[in-house]
């Protein structure tokens, strides 16, 4: 069943490089994103390390509605969703792959992301960017776990970019706080990242044990 | 290979109901066909064969075991292939059958997936994505994972739809081995003339009820 689901993110990863659709989206507007900020506000450096927690994570989470709008996009074509639910597995399994398919390019995006970040804002904390992404990465589990599930309910739905917006934002505003607190506890020292850290272990925890039976539940007619 | 027990199966979309206390017995080795005009409920009665919907009242035996209670094992025995090809399009032939082995846990060597291919009359176009494809080569694709998996029961919903005289009598061709080789197929159609060539016992479908088995040589062309 892993091998299931690492085949259903692996279609997806490379359907995604082939269309250069999803990913190449999310890079430009990641890079749109972070240049009208650094345009609009024009940070000193106490400013720039107070602005980029929070900047970093609005960008990750506008982004990630980017990638999440699309990933049911190739099972549109061909009734290639019905197939997947014909497979002889349990409906979990399809999530699972299509959560590590998002994962993976949101991923991909924050590692270009975070340093472009530091460079456009002038922020020299390259001693702390393996501790900034292992926060992103940390929080974007459960941020694209509850997407991907958000995702399979709009799917349907005419207006489905808008209401995926609507419908993720309110249930990611905890993970984001708790995101954006502790990633500004690793760059600047102040506080500790650690209770923040689990706060956002108990999102992720919640939203990945629960998501894939709502998701098998409501693929189910 | 594989026997079915529907036993007054009914279903309803919202409060219309379609299929209204369905029996159906098919033996090993059988060749089922129901015909029956749009809106009759023969795509309804094959998709719950498939699992694809729950019976509202009703059972659905396969091999014994009740379908509901362990759908992926009935999934596991069975091939169903509705009116979409559940193909992807950004993928090779080769590809897509080498994604769909893998959720079926087959694996298949490059060689044999080559095999199906070239027995598809697609040899040509191995490598090329389906996206170029046209509605009847997807349909014969689609329905060449029938030589991949050589599931106990094949459910086929209009399979000869977009296929040309050469497609129909390669279809029929396909069939007939499967069925010699001990393979049990329900299908539905609107034609008798189009399945003419297979031993089949046909039942009329109307307004959700199932009419009686009648010997394919007596059904009207």
């Amino acid at each position: 069943m892993l091998r299931a689901a690492y085949r259903i993110a692996w279609k997806d990863v490379v359907g995604d490089f082939r269309r250069r659709a999803t990913l190449s989206s999310m890079l430009f507007f990641a890079v749109a994103v972070l240049l009208v900020f650094q345009a609009a506000f024009e940070p000193d450096r106490s400013q720039a390390l107070r602005l980029v927690p929070g900047l970093l994570w609005a960008t990750v989470l506008f982004t990630s509605l980017v990638g999440l709008g699309r990933v049911f996009q190739a099972e549109e074509e061909n009734g290639a969703l019905e197939g997947l639910l014909l497979a002889p597995l349990p409906h979990g399994v399809i999530y699972f792959g299509k959560w590590w398919g998002n994962l993976a390019l949101t991923v991909l995006v924050e590692l270009f992301l975070t340093p472009v970040t530091l460079i456009l804002f002038n922020v020299d904390a390259w001693d702390r960017l393996p501790a900034i992404l292992g926060v992103l990465l940390f929080g974007t589990l459960g941020l694209t776990g509850l997407g991907v599930l958000l995702a399979a309910l709009t799917q349907a739905a005419r207006s489905r970019e808008t209401l995926l917006a609507l419908l993720l934002l309110p249930l990611a505003v905890p993970l984001l706080i708790a995101g954006v607190q502790a990633t500004a506890a690793v760059l600047t020292d102040m506080g500790s990242p650690w209770p923040w850290l689990r706060l956002i272990a108990i999102f992720d925890v919640v939203y990945l044990v629960s998501a894939p039976w709502a998701f098998a539940w409501l693929v189910e007619e | 290979m594989a026997d079915v027990r529907v036993e007054k199966l009914r279903y309803r979309y919202g409060r219309h109901p379609v299929l209204k206390g369905i029996d159906l017995t098919v033996s090993d080795g059988e060749c089922r066909v129901l015909f029956g005009a749009n809106g009759s409920g023969k795509s309804t009665l094959l998709s719950i064969l498939a699992t694809r919907r729950r019976p509202r009242h009703g059972s659905y035996l396969l091999d014994g075991a009740v379908v509901i209670d362990d759908p992926e094992l009935a999934r596991s025995r069975l091939l169903y292939l509705g009116h979409d090809s559940h193909l992807y399009t950004h993928l090779t032939p080769l590809e897509n059958l080498r994604f769909f082995s893998d959720l079926r846990r087959l694996r298949p060597s490059d060689a044999q997936l080559l095999e199906v291919v070239e027995k598809a009359g697609l040899a040509r176009f191995a490598h090329r994505p389906v996206r170029s494809f046209s509605a009847g080569m997807k349909k014969r694709l689609a329905l060449s994972r029938t030589l991949l998996v050589q599931p106990r029961l094949l459910l086929l919903d209009e399979p000869d739809s977009a296929l040309d005289q050469q497609g129909i009598d390669w279809l029929n061709t396909l069939l007939i081995d499967y069925l010699n080789q001990g393979g049990t197929v329900i299908m539905a159609s609107h034609s008798p003339e189009r399945v003419a060539a297979l031993p089949y016992t046909g039942h009329r479908m109307e307004n959700g009820i199932l009419a009686q088995a009648v010997q394919s040589e007596l059904l009207p062309c």
